[in-house]
């Protein structure tokens, strides 16, 4: 079972959320896969085993066989590929390696190369879970194939729950694609709702159920909890503004090992994701 | 000859733009018929790799010389490879206070990248 943790907006708490849910899952894996800026990290301190290097194509271009008919680059979506005057240029951190400048090349001169996009670390972490995070390079536009390798070899994992990327992004679409069930973590604030329902409109159209986190409750206004009730969108916990809390997470260190009541809520809300999923 | 400005609106009259690959247009301007097109950069909404989109806009309606505030390390090495020369606005404000300044050698030209990678789409 697949469980996506993501947002509309950056620092609400998914990975305050899905650190603790997943510690409180018995042989659950996390994965990160907001390999932009991964953090669950910091709080689960894996002991890194295994690092893995995620490599992507590039068009490579033989001179000799290039005609310079232009195919290619009116073809490229991202600019990656420009054929000029006498030579073709190549942006490889453009390129989305979608392989179309090769099928539409009609000399054959382009072939693909691979170059490193960033890295997979893997480990255990003293919590007796297993994690894995993704890291993009710095300067490179897209980590979408590092998140679907992440998520192609924990595809025969029991139980993953997967930290996503925020917002609804090319980035979280990879992340949430296929899962059972998603968590939508907001905060109860104007800016919190207002990207909240972007999310809310992606997870509806990819038709994968899910229900909502209220994090930093008491924070705010109601306006979540109206709008949640309008459209009929289940809450399915809340963690309250608290500076402990606060404190706990500026030291890393996932807040439900230290207050037991969040250590029930955390087992409550798998335990009926579980019983949805299982009907 | 035919010259490319950045440009913020149509014709000569018309405020360069202080971006390459994310300009609003370039005006054009045929030396010999003296007469100035404007052409939509296309190139502006690209979510990446606008100054080589650019570029290749400016192959396309065969600019010779190109007229910028800055230019990027992608737009270099394209107006490079597509053999166009390309010159700093200098203290010109408007499209034609470049062509004149152009026309009197007192623009300074650029033969490397002047800003960072994505300059353009900070400043947008």
């Amino acid at each position: 079972m697949r469980i996506a943790v993501l947002s509309g907006k950056g620092g609400t708490g998914k990975t305050t959320i899905s650190t603790n849910l997943s510690i409180n899952i018995e042989n659950s894996m996390l994965i990160d896969t907001d390999v932009e800026e991964p953090n669950s990290h910091i709080f689960l301190k894996p002991n890194i085993t295994e690092t893995k290097s995620v490599k992507v194509e590039y068009p490579v271009v033989d001179n000799e066989k290039c005609t310079l008919c232009g195919k290619c680059g009116d073809f490229c979506n991202f600019n990656a590929i420009i054929p000029a005057k006498n030579t073709v240029l190549v942006f490889q951190e453009s390129c989305h390696s979608c392989g179309g400048c090769k099928m539409v090349c009609p000399t054959g001169a382009i072939t693909y190369s691979k170059r490193e996009i960033g890295k997979i670390y893997e480990g255990d972490t003293k919590f007796g879970i297993k994690m894995k995070y993704g890291e993009l390079n710095l300067g490179e536009m897209s980590g979408v194939k590092i998140i679907e390798e992440l998520k192609e070899i924990t595809k025969n994992e029991d139980i993953v729950i997967i930290d996503s990327p925020p917002g609804t992004s090319c980035s979280t679409v990879a992340a949430v694609e296929d899962v059972d069930y998603a968590i939508v973590v907001t905060e109860p604030t104007p800016f919190g709702v207002s990207d909240m329902k972007m999310v809310v409109e992606m997870l509806r159209e990819m038709k994968i159920p899910f229900s909502v986190f209220i994090n930093k409750a008491g924070l705010g206004d109601n306006e979540v909890y109206e709008y949640c009730e309008d459209e009929k969108i289940k809450i399915i916990g809340e963690v309250l503004f608290d500076k402990k809390i606060a404190e706990y997470y500026s030291e890393g260190i996932p807040f439900s090992t230290k207050i037991p009541k969040y250590k029930k809520l955390f087992n409550d809300i798998f335990e009926e994701i579980y019983m949805e999923f299982r009907k | 000859m035919r010259i490319a400005i950045t440009a913020k609106g149509e014709g000569l009259k018309s405020m360069v733009d202080d971006r390459f690959g994310r300009c609003e247009n370039f005006v054009i301007f045929d030396t010999e018929t003296k007469e100035t097109t404007t052409v939509d950069n296309d190139a502006k909404n690209e979510s990446g790799g606008a100054g080589g989109k650019a570029v290749r806009i400016l192959s396309l309606n065969k600019v010779d010389v190109v007229i910028a505030p800055e230019l990027g390390p992608k737009a270099t090495e394209g107006l490079k490879a597509f053999e166009i020369k390309a010159y700093k606005k200098g203290n010109s404000a408007t499209v034609e206070e470049a062509i004149n300044n152009y026309n009197e050698n007192k623009l300074e030209e650029i033969k490397f990248s002047t800003v960072e990678e994505h300059s353009g789409l900070r400043k947008a």
